[in-house]
C-alpha cells in the first residue's frame, strides 16, 4: 500500500518536474494572457463600454467564465502557481547534478574520462616538471586558475574559470520565484485606492479600488496643488503639497509631482489627477444700490456665505452652477466645467424678513431681480481645485525588485560566462615516450572554446620549445592527435 | 546555368553599379545642397535626415546589387555608404536630442529615428564582426522605409506630458529599441538559415503569401460598412490625432478604399491557394501560376499603396462617431502605411529568392554558422527584453503606483519574453537546433511585431503614447 502511494508520488513528481509539463504550462499561460488582452477586462473598462461591446448574453457568459477579469481569476492564479511549482520541481530535479559540478570539481581525470573528452592534445615534453610548469603559466595567463593536484604517484594540473556559470540557471529560476512571491504578497496584502483633496482638506479615508473604504492609520492633508503649462497650453507639471498628520502632529511633508510620490509607512501617494471641482471657491461681485445713486460695493462670497450690504440688507450665495441648463422648470448643471455659469443669490431684508431670489443671468421663471434693492454684476470667479491622489500599498515590491536585479545578474552569467575546465596530465605512451596530455571542456559556446583551446595548446608547445632550447638537448616535439 | 552567369556577370558589370550609385548620391546631395544654400541653414535635422536617406538608399542599392550579383566590391562601397548614412543619422539624433532636451523616444517619430539608427549600427556589426554581408539587403530597405515614414510624421519637438518626464522612461524605451532591433536581426538570420537549410522556395512562397494576408487582414479590421476603410482623424493645426475621449481616437471613413484592400487581400491569398493546390495535385503549372501571381500582387499592392497615399494624404471624410467632415493624414496611419510598404517589400524579397537563390546560397554563411549566430543574437535580445520589462515596471511604479497592471502592452511584452524563454529552454535543455529553433526565432519576432504594432493599433490600453 505504502508502495503504491510512493509510486504515485514519484509519478506526480516526475510529471511535475519534466520539461514537457513546464512547456505546456507556459503555452497555457501565454494563450490565456493573450486572451485576456483581446477580451475587454472589467477592472480597466467602464461598465457602459462593456455593455456596448458585448451583447448581454455574451457578457453574462464571459462573466461566468471569469473571462472579463482573467488576471485576477482564481484559475489564473492557480495557473501561475502551477508554473511556479513546475519551476521549483524541475530545478530540484536537476539541481543535485549541477551542484556536484559546482561543489566538487572533477580535478584529476581518469583514463575513461580522458578518452571521451572532445578537446584534447598530447604534447611531447622533456620531463614532467617542465611540462607542468609551462602549462601552469599558460593556464594562469588565460585566466584559468591552475591548481596542482598531487596524488600518491602522480602530479597533474587542473584549471578552470567561471564555475558560477553552472549555478546561473538556478539563480535565474530562483529570481523568477522571488518575483512571483512579491506579486503574491501584493495580491494578498497590497491594496490600491484613490483620494481626492481640495486645498486645506484632510482625510484618512481612501476609496479602495474594490469600492470599500480603507482607513489609514494617519491623515493626509493637501496644503496646495497646481498645474503648470507649456507655452502651447499643454500641461507640463502637476504638483501637490502634502502633509502627513499623525495624532494632530505633522510628521512629514513633501511636494509631489507625477513620477515622484510621497512614501510614508510603506503607503505611497501619487499625483494622479488635477482639476476643477465645479464648486466655487470665491465669487467677486459688484453690488450697486438701486436707491442711493452710484453707491456700489465690491464683495467676495464663498458658497453659502452671507455678507451685509447695508444695515438692513444681506446677500448670500445660494447656488453656483458652472454649466447650467434649464429643463422642465429646473436648473441643472451639464458638467463641472466653467462653461456657462449661473449664480443664485439670496438678498434678504432683516426688517421685513423678505427674501428675494436674484439670478445672474436673469433666468425667467426663477429670477425676482426687479424686486431686489441691489443690482449685481459678476467680476471674477475662483473655482476650487482638487488634487487626485492614487494611493497604493505594495509590501511585496521589494521582493520583486530584488528578483529583477538577481535575474539580470543571473542572465548575464547564463549567457556570457562560460565554465571552462582544463587539465594537464603527464602520460607515457606505449613506447615509454613522455607526453603532456592536455584536455578541456566547457558548458556552452563550444566553437569559441575550441579556438581558445587550440591557442592554449599552441602556447604550451611553444613554451616547451623555448624551455628545451634554453635547457640541454631534448627530444624534438612530436605530436599525437586525439 | 545560373552559376556560370553569376560568375561571369561581375566581371562584365563590375564597377558600373558603384559608379551609377555614386553619381546618383552625388547628384542628389548636390541638388539638396542647392536648396539648402538658399535657406542658409545647413545642419538642421531634416537636412541631416535627408542626407541619411540618400546614403541609406545608395547603400541599399549596392547591397541589393551584391545580393543579386555577388560582386565583393559592392559590399565595400555599401558599408561606406552605410557609415555615411549612420553619421548623418547620428547628427539628426543628436540635433533632436539637443533641441528637445530629452532623448528622442517620446513619439513614434522619435522612436523611428532611434530605431533606424540602431538598425544601421547592428547591420555594420553583423557585417564586420560576424561576416553576414548580405544582411544589408534586408535591413537597409527597412531603414529607408523608416526614414520615409519619418518624413511623413510630425517633426516638431513636442513637449512631454507629465507622465513621460522620467529617466526611467528613456531607459525603458532605449532597451526596447535595442531588444527589438536584436530580435529583428535574429529573425533575418533565421530566415537566412532556412535558405541555407534547403527549405524549398515554394515554402517561402507560401510564407510570403501568408505574411501579406496577415497584413491585409490587419488593415481590414478597420473595414467599415459600404466598403470604406476607417483611419484616424488628424488635426493639421495641432499636428496630432483627434481624440474623442481619453485614449479613444476619432475615426473617419475613406469610402471605397476598403473594397480595394479586399481585392488585394484576395490577390495575395491566391499564391497560397495555388501552392496548396500544387501540393495536392503536383501540377507544376500551378506553381508557375503562383509565381506569376506574386508578380501581379506586387503591382496590385503598389496600386493599393498609391491609392492610400492619394486618398489619405489630404481630403476630408465623414465619421461614424461625429457629425461633419474631418481631415486625415498619412501621419495618422503610420501602421497601415508600414503594412502596405512591408507587404511589397516582402514580395520583392521573395522574387529575389526565386531568381537568385543559388547566388544567395553562395554568399551566405553556412547553415551551422547562421544557427549559432541566431542563438547569439537572441542571447543578446533576451537579457535586453528582461531589463526593458523591469525598467518599464519601475517607471509604472513611480507613475501609477503599480509595477504591473496587466495592460495589453505589458502582457504582450511578457508573452514575448515567455516565447524567447521557451526558445532558450528548448535549445539548451532539449538540444533544439536548426530548423525547429529557426521557426521558434521567427515566431518570437512575429510576437515582437504584434507587441510593437498590433497592440498599439488593435488593442486598448495605457500605452497610448507609443
Amino acid at each position: 500500500m505504502a508502495g503504491t502511494i510512493h509510486q504515485a508520488g514519484r509519478k506526480i513528481w516526475q510529471t511535475l518536474s519534466s520539461t514537457k509539463t513546464g512547456v505546456i504550462l507556459l503555452i497555457l499561460t501565454v494563450v490565456v494572457s493573450a486572451g485576456g488582452t483581446l477580451i475587454l477586462q472589467r477592472p480597466v473598462t467602464d461598465a457602459d463600454e462593456m455593455q456596448r461591446a458585448y451583447s448581454p448574453q455574451a457578457l453574462r457568459l464571459l462573466d461566468t467564465l471569469g473571462l472579463t477579469d482573467v488576471f485576477h481569476a482564481w484559475w489564473f492564479v492557480m495557473l501561475l502557481a502551477a508554473v511556479s511549482l513546475s519551476i521549483v520541481a524541475a530545478s530540484i530535479q536537476r539541481f543535485p547534478n549541477a551542484w556536484r559540478y559546482f561543489a566538487r570539481p572533477y580535478k584529476s581525470p581518469d583514463d575513461n574520462f580522458r578518452k571521451a573528452l572532445l578537446f584534447q592534445q598530447q604534447i611531447a615534453v622533456p620531463d614532467e616538471e617542465a611540462g607542468l610548469s609551462v602549462a601552469e603559466k599558460v593556464f594562469q595567463t588565460a585566466g584559468l586558475k591552475p591548481e596542482r593536484i598531487v596524488r600518491q604517484d602522480s602530479f597533474s594540473l587542473f584549471g578552470e574559470r567561471n564555475r558560477i556559470s553552472e549555478m546561473a540557471v538556478y539563480i535565474v529560476h530562483a529570481s523568477l520565484l522571488l518575483i512571483f512571491l512579491g506579486g503574491i504578497v501584493d495580491a494578498i496584502y497590497g491594496w490600491r485606492g484613490f483620494v481626492t483633496l481640495t486645498r486645506g482638506e484632510e482625510s484618512s479615508q481612501v476609496q479602495a479600488q474594490n469600492g470599500s473604504n480603507h482607513k489609514l492609520p494617519f491623515a493626509i492633508r493637501c496644503d496646495g496643488a497646481g498645474q503648470e503649462n507649456y507655452a502651447d497650453g499643454t500641461p507640463k507639471r502637476w504638483w501637490s503639497n502634502l502633509a502627513v498628520v499623525e495624532r494632530g502632529r505633522v510628521v512629514n511633508t513633501k511636494e509631489i509631482v507625477v513620477n515622484d510620490p510621497l512614501v510614508y509607512r510603506g503607503i505611497r501617494f501619487y499625483q494622479a489627477s488635477y482639476g476643477r471641482t465645479g464648486k466655487v471657491d470665491k465669487l467677486l461681485l459688484t453690488a450697486t444700490s438701486k436707491t442711493a445713486k452710484g453707491e456700489s460695493k465690491e464683495i467676495a462670497l464663498g458658497l453659502n456665505e452671507t455678507q451685509s450690504l447695508d444695515d438692513d440688507t444681506t446677500v448670500r450665495l445660494a447656488e453656483f452652477i458652472p454649466d447650467y441648463v434649464v429643463r422642465d422648470g429646473q436648473v441643472y448643471t451639464r458638467s463641472e466645467q466653467l462653461d456657462n455659469p449661473a449664480v443664485h443669490l439670496m438678498v434678504s431684508s432683516k426688517k421685513s424678513g423678505k427674501e428675494v431670489n436674484v439670478w445672474m443671468p436673469a433666468l425667467p421663471g426663477f429670477e425676482e431681480n426687479a424686486a431686489s434693492r441691489y443690482s449685481f454684476e459678476g467680476k471674477d470667479v475662483q473655482m476650487a481645485y482638487f488634487t487626485g491622489l492614487e494611493v497604493s500599498h505594495e509590501p511585496g515590491q521589494w521582493a520583486v525588485w530584488a528578483g529583477v536585479i538577481l535575474m539580470s545578474l543571473g542572465l548575464g552569467v547564463v549567457f556570457y560566462l562560460v565554465h571552462m575546465r582544463v587539465w594537464a596530465v603527464p602520460v607515457h605512451d606505449a613506447r615509454g615516450q613522455l607526453f603532456l596530455w592536455v584536455g578541456g571542456t566547457c558548458n556552452k559556446n563550444k566553437d569559441v572554446f575550441e579556438q581558445r583551446f587550440r591557442k592554449l595548446v599552441q602556447e604550451i608547445e611553444s613554451g616547451i620549445k623555448v624551455h628545451s632550447e634554453s635547457g640541454a638537448q631534448a627530444p624534438v616535439t612530436s605530436m599525437a592527435g586525439r | 546555368m545560373a552559376r556560370v552567369r553569376a560568375e561571369r556577370q561581375p566581371a562584365a558589370t563590375g564597377m558600373t553599379l558603384v559608379v551609377m550609385v555614386g553619381l546618383g548620391v552625388a547628384f542628389l546631395l548636390f541638388m539638396a545642397l542647392l536648396n539648402v544654400a538658399k535657406s542658409g541653414n545647413l545642419l538642421n535635422e531634416s537636412n541631416l535626415l535627408y542626407a541619411a536617406l540618400i546614403f541609406y538608399s545608395g547603400a541599399a542599392t549596392l547591397y541589393l546589387g551584391f545580393g543579386v550579383t555577388g560582386t565583393p566590391s559592392y559590399i565595400r562601397f555599401a558599408s561606406l555608404a552605410t557609415w555615411a548614412g549612420l553619421l548623418a543619422n547620428t547628427g539628426a539624433v543628436a540635433h533632436r536630442w539637443y533641441e528637445a532636451g530629452h532623448p528622442p523616444f517620446a513619439s513614434i517619430y522619435e522612436m523611428l529615428l532611434s530605431f533606424v539608427w540602431t538598425l544601421a549600427v547592428l547591420t555594420l556589426i553583423a557585417e564586420k564582426k560576424y561576416g553576414v554581408k548580405v544582411i544589408g539587403t534586408v535591413t537597409m530597405p527597412v531603414a529607408i522605409v523608416g526614414v520615409v515614414l519619418m518624413q511623413l510624421l510630425r517633426t516638431d519637438v513636442h513637449p512631454l506630458v507629465p507622465a513621460l518626464q522620467s529617466t526611467w522612461l528613456h531607459v525603458h524605451v532605449t532597451l526596447a529599441m535595442l531588444a527589438y532591433a536584436a530580435c529583428a536581426l535574429s529573425f533575418a538570420l533565421a530566415m537566412m538559415f532556412l535558405i541555407q537549410d534547403r527549405m524549398t522556395t515554394e515554402t517561402f512562397l507560401a510564407a510570403t503569401s501568408l505574411f501579406s494576408m496577415a497584413t491585409y487582414l490587419g488593415i481590414l479590421t478597420r473595414f467599415e460598412k459600404w466598403g470604406g476603410l476607417s483611419v484616424v482623424a488628424w488635426n493639421p493645426q495641432e499636428k496630432s490625432e483627434v481624440f474623442i475621449a481619453k485614449g479613444v481616437r476619432l475615426l473617419v471613413v475613406i469610402p471605397e478604399l476598403g473594397w480595394l484592400m479586399m481585392v488585394v487581400l484576395a490577390a495575395v491569398a491566391a499564391p497560397l491557394v495555388l501552392y496548396l493546390l500544387w501540393r495536392k495535385s503536383n501540377n507544376e503549372g500551378l506553381l508557375d501560376m503562383a509565381n506569376r501571381a506574386v508578380f501581379v500582387n506586387i503591382l496590385l499592392q503598389s496600386l493599393a499603396l498609391v491609392f492610400f497615399l492619394l486618398r489619405a494624404r489630404d481630403g476630408r471624410y465623414g465619421s461614424l462617431d461625429a457629425e461633419g467632415l474631418f481631415p486625415t493624414s498619412l501621419a495618422a496611419s503610420p501602421f497601415i502605411l508600414a503594412g502596405l510598404v512591408g507587404g511589397i517589400f516582402v514580395s520583392l524579397l521573395y522574387l529575389l529568392l526565386l531568381w537568385r537563390r543559388t547566388d544567395l546560397e553562395r554568399m551566405l554563411p553556412s547553415a551551422d554558422e547562421l544557427d549559432r549566430i541566431t542563438y547569439r543574437t537572441i542571447a543578446i535580445a533576451f537579457p535586453l527584453l528582461t531589463l526593458m520589462i523591469a525598467a518599464g515596471a519601475y517607471w509604472a511604479n513611480r507613475t501609477w503606483g503599480s509595477y504591473w497592471s496587466w495592460d495589453p502592452k505589458e502582457t504582450w511584452a511578457a508573452i514575448t519574453w515567455l516565447v524567447y524563454a521557451g526558445y532558450l529552454h528548448m535549445r539548451i535543455t532539449r538540444g533544439w537546433r536548426g530548423r525547429r529553433a529557426a521557426y521558434f526565432a521567427i515566431l518570437g519576432f512575429a510576437v515582437v511585431m504584434f507587441t510593437f504594432f498590433g497592440v498599439t493599433y488593435l488593442l486598448p490600453g495605457l500605452h497610448a503614447y507609443a
